[in-house]
C-alpha cells in the first residue's frame, strides 16, 4: 500500500495516466488549494499595482502593506447576508455562480504544471479546456435570467454575445499553435503535454516560430482571452457606469464572492492555456542560448534564490516598520512571513526537491506575467463601447486569425516539402 | 494618412505608448498619499487652527479685554468679560469664552486683535465627542500651543 503510495513519485507520470486515485485526489486538492490561493494573491496584488499606477497607495492598512485584505475581505463576504431578490427563479439563482465555479475550476484538470505535475493528460486537452472555460458563460446567463433584473438581463445579454463571439478568434489562434506542433514529428497532438513536448523537440517556443505568425497568434489570444473573462477593457457585461454590476448585480455576500472566485480562475485557465500553447509551459527560458548542464543547474536554482530574495525584502521591509504600538502586530507578522519565505527558499534549493519544483516555478511565473498583463491593461485602456467591441471581434481579430492559421499552414507545408526534396 | 501613421494604427503604437505611461508611474517617488495617524502632515505656517490667547514673559495675560474680537466675530461667538480695576481705572480681563463649535476660522478676530494677544495656532486635531468640549474658556485658551512666529 505505501509502497505503490510512494512508487508512483518516481514513475514519471501523471496521477491520471497512473490511475492512481490516492495521487490524483492529492493532485486535486493540491491544485484546488493552490488556485484559491492564488485568486487572494491576486486580489491583494491587483489592487496593488492599480494603486501605484494611478499614484494611490492601496490596501495598507490590514497587516503589513494591505496583505492581510484578502482574507478580511473574504470573512466580510461570508458574514454578509446572502439576499434572493423575491421573483428570482430560486433553483437557477442558486446554481448560477455553482455552475461558473465548477465549470472554472474544471479546466484546471488538464493544465500542465510539469510533466508529472497535472492531474490528468488527456488527448483532446486544449479544445477539453476551451469547451469547459467557453460553458462559464452559461452560468453568466442564468445568473442574469434568474435575477429578475433589467441590469442582470442586460449584462448577461452582452456577457453571452461576447464570450460566444470571441470564441471563434481564440479557437482559430489554438488551431495554429496546434498545426505548429506536427513540425519536426510529423504527429499533431491536442494534448496539453504533448504541446509542451513539442516545443521541446522542436527547441523553440511556439511565439517564435515561423516568426512573426506566432506572435501574431499569441497576441490574438491574449486580445480574445480579456475580453473571454469579461476583464477590462472588455467588461461591458459589468459596466459599472452603465449596468451597475451587470450580471451580478442582485447577487451578495458568499455567491458574490464565488463570482468573484471564478472571474479569476478563469484568467488564470486561459492564462495557462497561452503559457502551455505559446510560451513553452514548464519549460525554463532560453534552452538554446543557455544550455549545457552548468546552465540547467543555474536555472534550477533560480526557484530557490527567488524565495530567498523575496524573504530578503520582507527583512528589509520588517527593519523599516515604524516602532509603534499599533503595528507591533504587523511587524512580527511580517518577520514570520520573513522566516517562512527564507525556509522555503532553503528548502526549494535542496537536490531532491528543486527538479520537483523548477517546472511549477517557471510555469507559475509565465501565468503570473499574464496576470500582471491583465492588470496593466486595465489601468490603462478606457472602456470599449458594446459596436466597437463586435467590430473588433468579427472584422479584425477572427480575419487575422484565420490568416495565421493559413500562413501557418502554407509555411508548414512548404517545410515539409523542403525536408521531402532533399531527402 | 501617410505611411507611418497607417503603421502605427496597424501595430497599435498609441496604446503601447499608454501601457508605459502607466508602467513608468508605478515608482513608489510618485506616491503623494499621507499616511495619517502613523505620518504627521506638514502644517504651513499660517495654518488657522485652535485659537490661543497668549501671555507675556511674567505669565500675564496680554489681553486688554477691548472687545474688538468680539465686535469682528462674523458668527458673535466670543464673550469678553472684564471688571474695572479701581486703582489703574483700567479693564482687567476676567473671562475669555470662544465657542469652537461655530467657528470657521476666518482669522478675522486674530487681525482685529490690537495687543496681538489673540491668534490661531496650528493646532488641527480638535475632534470630541460631545459639544460642551469645544466652548473654551479662558483657562484653555491659554493652555493651547502657540504659533511659531513667521515672516509676513
Amino acid at each position: 500500500m505505501i509502497k505503490s503510495f510512494l512508487g508512483y513519485l518516481h514513475s514519471g507520470v501523471t496521477p491520471g495516466e497512473a490511475g492512481n486515485l490516492i495521487w490524483i485526489t492529492i493532485y486535486v486538492l493540491l491544485v484546488f488549494a493552490g488556485v484559491s490561493l492564488g485568486v487572494m494573491f491576486m486580489n491583494w496584488f491587483e489592487r496593488k499595482i492599480m494603486a501605484h499606477m494611478q499614484v494611490r497607495m492601496g490596501p495598507m492598512r490590514v497587516g503589513p502593506h494591505g496583505l492581510l485584505q484578502p482574507i478580511a475581505d473574504a470573512l466580510k463576504l461570508i458574514i454578509k447576508e446572502d439576499l434572493m431578490p423575491s421573483n428570482a427563479d430560486k433553483l437557477v439563482f442558486w446554481f448560477a455562480p455553482v455552475c461558473v465555479v465548477m465549470t472554472a475550476f474544471c479546466a484546471f484538470i488538464v493544465v500542465p504544471f510539469g510533466r508529472t505535475h497535472t492531474i490528468t493528460d488527456m488527448n483532446i486537452g486544449v479544445v477539453f479546456m476551451l469547451g469547459v472555460s467557453s460553458l462559464g458563460v452559461l452560468g453568466v446567463i442564468m445568473a442574469g435570467w434568474a435575477s429578475n433584473s433589467h441590469y442582470s438581463l442586460m449584462g448577461s445579454l452582452r456577457s453571452g454575445a461576447q464570450m460566444v463571439s470571441y470564441e471563434v478568434a481564440m479557437s482559430m489562434a489554438v488551431v495554429s499553435a496546434v498545426m505548429m506542433t506536427s513540425m519536426v514529428t510529423g504527429t499533431g497532438t491536442l494534448s496539453m503535454i504533448g504541446i509542451v513536448q513539442a516545443q521541446m523537440q522542436q527547441h523553440i517556443w511556439f511565439v517564435f516560430s515561423f516568426f512573426p505568425v506566432g506572435l501574431i497568434a499569441l497576441a490574438v489570444f491574449a486580445i480574445a482571452m480579456v475580453a473571454e473573462t469579461n476583464r477590462a477593457p472588455f467588461d461591458l457585461p459589468e459596466a459599472e457606469s452603465e449596468l451597475v454590476a451587470g450580471f451580478m448585480t442582485e447577487y451578495s455576500g458568499f455567491r458574490w464572492s464565488l463570482f468573484f472566485l471564478a472571474e479569476y480562475t478563469s484568467m488564470m485557465a486561459v492564462s495557462s492555456i497561452a503559457t502551455t500553447l505559446w510560451l513553452g509551459g514548464w519549460l525554463r527560458p532560453f534552452p538554446n542560448l543557455l544550455g549545457g548542464r552548468n546552465w540547467d543547474l543555474a536555472f534550477s536554482l533560480v526557484p530557490g534564490l527567488t524565495f530567498m530574495a523575496l524573504a530578503l525584502l520582507c527583512f528589509f521591509t520588517f527593519t523599516r516598520m515604524p516602532r509603534i504600538r499599533a503595528m507591533r502586530g504587523d511587524t512580527a507578522g511580517l518577520g514570520g512571513l520573513a522566516c517562512l519565505l527564507g525556509v522555503l527558499g532553503v528548502v526549494m534549493l535542496l537536490p531532491g526537491v528543486r527538479d520537483r519544483v523548477q517546472d511549477i516555478f517557471w510555469f507559475t511565473s509565465k501565468v503570473a506575467f499574464f496576470m500582471y498583463f491583465y492588470v496593466w491593461g486595465r489601468t490603462t485602456f478606457p472602456r470599449y463601447r458594446f459596436d466597437q467591441l463586435m467590430t473588433i471581434g468579427w472584422k479584425v481579430l477572427l480575419p487575422i486569425s484565420i490568416g495565421v492559421v493559413i500562413l501557418t499552414a502554407l509555411i508548414g507545408v512548404r517545410q515539409d516539402l523542403f525536408a521531402l526534396v532533399r531527402r | 494618412m501617410s505611411f507611418v501613421a497607417v503603421l502605427k494604427k496597424i501595430f497599435l503604437i498609441d496604446l503601447v505608448e499608454g501601457l508605459f505611461v502607466t508602467f513608468r508611474h508605478q515608482h513608489p517617488d510618485n506616491l503623494v498619499t499621507e499616511q495619517y495617524p502613523q505620518e504627521r502632515p506638514v502644517i504651513s505656517d499660517r495654518f488657522r487652527g485652535q485659537p490661543h490667547l497668549k501671555k507675556d514673559a511674567n505669565g500675564k495675560t496680554l489681553c486688554t479685554a477691548c472687545g474688538a474680537c468680539a465686535l469682528a466675530c462674523p458668527e458673535k461667538l466670543i464673550k469678553v468679560s472684564s471688571l474695572r480695576d479701581p486703582e489703574t481705572k483700567k479693564k482687567v480681563l476676567t473671562e475669555f469664552d470662544f465657542d469652537l463649535g461655530r467657528c470657521m476660522f476666518c482669522g478675522l478676530c486674530e487681525e482685529a486683535c490690537s495687543s496681538n494677544a489673540l491668534e490661531l495656532s496650528p493646532a488641527y486635531e480638535l475632534a470630541l465627542y460631545s459639544r460642551e468640549g469645544l466652548e473654551l474658556d479662558r483657562q484653555r485658551m491659554e493652555d493651547g500651543t502657540p504659533r511659531k512666529a513667521y515672516e509676513r
